[in-house]
C-alpha cells in the first residue's frame, strides 16, 4: 500500500532534482498528459478495489490515454480548436466519479471491518 | 495487493510524480532565453562588478564600524552610536549642510503672462540633478528627501506641503565638482523643457552654500523595526 506513494514521492524528488524544464509552448502537453496520468491512476485504484483489475488494461491505459490526450491537444493546436478543452472536461469528470467511487468503497470497507470487531 | 500489481503500480506513480515535478518547474519558472548580445553581457558584467565593489566598502565600512563598537569601552560606545546617529541623520537631510554647489534660479522667460512652474517640471529637474551627483538639493528653501512630495494642489505647486513662491525661484544644490554639474545642467533637458513652459533657468556655481535641514517630522508608513536575532 505504501510503496505506490514512495514511488510517487520518489519521481516528485527525482524530477525537482533533476530540474528538467520543457519549453512553455509544450507546457500544454504535459498538463493533459499529467491530467490523463492521473486519471489512470485513479482508475486502477478503483478497479483494484472492486476487484476487476488487470495489470495490462492498466499499463496500456495509462501510456494510451497520455498519448491520446497530447495527440488530441496537438490537433487542437492545428485545427484551431481548443480540443484539449475535450480531454480535460472527460478526464475531470472521470476522476471525479472514480475518486467518489474510491471513498465509497473505503468507506463501505471500514464500516465492514468495524462491524465485524 | 500482489507484489505484481504492487510494482505496476509503483511505476506508474513515479511516472506520475516526474511529470507532476517537471509541469509544476515549468509553470513557475519558465525557460527564459538569454538574449544578450556581447556588449551588452559586458555592461551587465561591468555593473555586476561595480556592484560586488559597492558590497565590499560597505561590508568594509559595517566591518570598521563593528570593530570601533568592540574597542571601545563604553563611553566611546556611546560616541560612536551618536556619530552613527548623526551620519544617519545627515544622510536623510535632517541637518543644514553647506559645500560647494550651484544656485539655479527660475525666472520667466517673457515678460508679461507669467508662467507656472508645473510639479513634473521640478521633478524631472531633480531627477536629473540626482542623475548627475548632485549631493543635496533644496527647492525655494524646501530640503529636498527621500520623501519630499511635490505636487500640485488647487492649480498651486506644493513642495514639502509649502506653496512654492514667486519668481525668482531658487534651487541649491551641493555637488562635489559644481563646475561640472553646472556644465551638464547647461546642456540637459530640462532646460529645454523649462524654455518651452516659457521659464529660464539660470545656473552660477557657488563654492559656499548652505541648504536648511529638513525641519518636518518624516512619516515611516511601510518599514518595520527589523527583529533582533537572537
Amino acid at each position: 500500500m505504501w510503496l505506490p506513494v514512495l514511488a510517487l514521492i520518489i519521481g516528485l524528488v527525482l524530477g525537482f532534482l533533476s530540474e528538467i524544464r520543457i519549453p512553455l509552448e509544450y507546457s500544454n502537453y504535459l498538463s493533459i498528459a499529467v491530467l490523463a496520468a492521473l486519471d489512470t491512476l485513479f482508475g486502477g485504484i478503483r478497479a483494484h478495489l472492486q476487484g476487476n483489475f488487470e495489470d495490462k488494461v492498466f499499463i496500456s491505459g495509462f501510456f494510451f490515454n497520455i498519448l491520446l490526450a497530447a495527440a488530441l491537444a496537438y490537433l487542437g493546436v492545428h485545427l484551431g480548436i481548443d480540443l484539449y478543452l475535450a480531454a480535460i472536461f472527460a478526464f475531470g469528470v472521470r476522476l471525479f466519479n472514480n475518486i467518489a467511487v474510491i471513498r465509497r468503497l473505503v468507506i463501505s470497507k471500514w464500516s465492514d471491518s468495524r462491524k465485524k470487531s | 495487493m500482489n507484489r505484481k500489481r504492487r510494482a505496476v503500480f509503483s511505476g506508474v506513480a513515479c511516472v506520475l510524480g516526474l511529470m507532476l515535478a517537471v509541469q509544476f518547474q515549468t509553470t513557475n519558472n519558465p525557460v527564459t532565453r538569454d538574449t544578450r548580445d556581447t556588449w551588452e553581457l559586458r555592461a551587465d558584467l561591468e555593473k555586476e562588478k561595480q556592484r560586488q565593489q559597492d558590497l565590499n566598502n560597505e561590508i568594509k565600512k559595517y566591518q570598521a564600524l563593528l570593530d570601533n563598537y568592540e574597542q571601545s569601552r563604553k563611553k566611546e560606545k556611546i560616541e560612536a552610536m551618536q556619530k552613527a546617529l548623526d551620519d544617519l541623520k545627515e544622510e536623510a537631510g535632517l541637518t543644514e549642510v553647506s559645500g560647494q554647489g550651484i544656485v539655479i534660479t527660475i525666472e520667466p522667460f517673457n515678460e508679461g503672462e507669467m508662467p507656472k512652474v508645473y510639479p513634473e517640471l521640478i521633478r524631472r529637474l531633480i531627477n536629473e540633478l540626482n542623475r548627475y551627483d548632485a549631493k543635496d538639493i533644496s527647492v525655494d528653501g524646501q530640503r529636498i528627501i527621500t520623501t519630499t512630495p511635490i505636487r500640485e494642489v488647487n492649480g498651486e505647486t506644493y513642495i514639502n506641503n509649502q506653496p512654492i513662491s514667486s519668481f525668482p525661484i531658487e534651487i541649491k544644490v551641493l555637488s562635489d565638482d559644481a563646475q561640472k554639474l553646472q556644465n551638464k545642467i547647461i546642456a540637459s533637458e530640462s532646460a529645454e523643457d523649462f524654455v518651452r513652459e516659457n521659464l529660464y533657468i539660470d545656473s552660477k556655481p557657488e563654492n559656499q552654500l548652505t541648504l536648511p535641514a529638513y525641519d518636518k517630522p518624516i512619516r515611516v508608513k511601510y518599514m518595520k523595526q527589523a527583529k533582533e536575532e537572537l
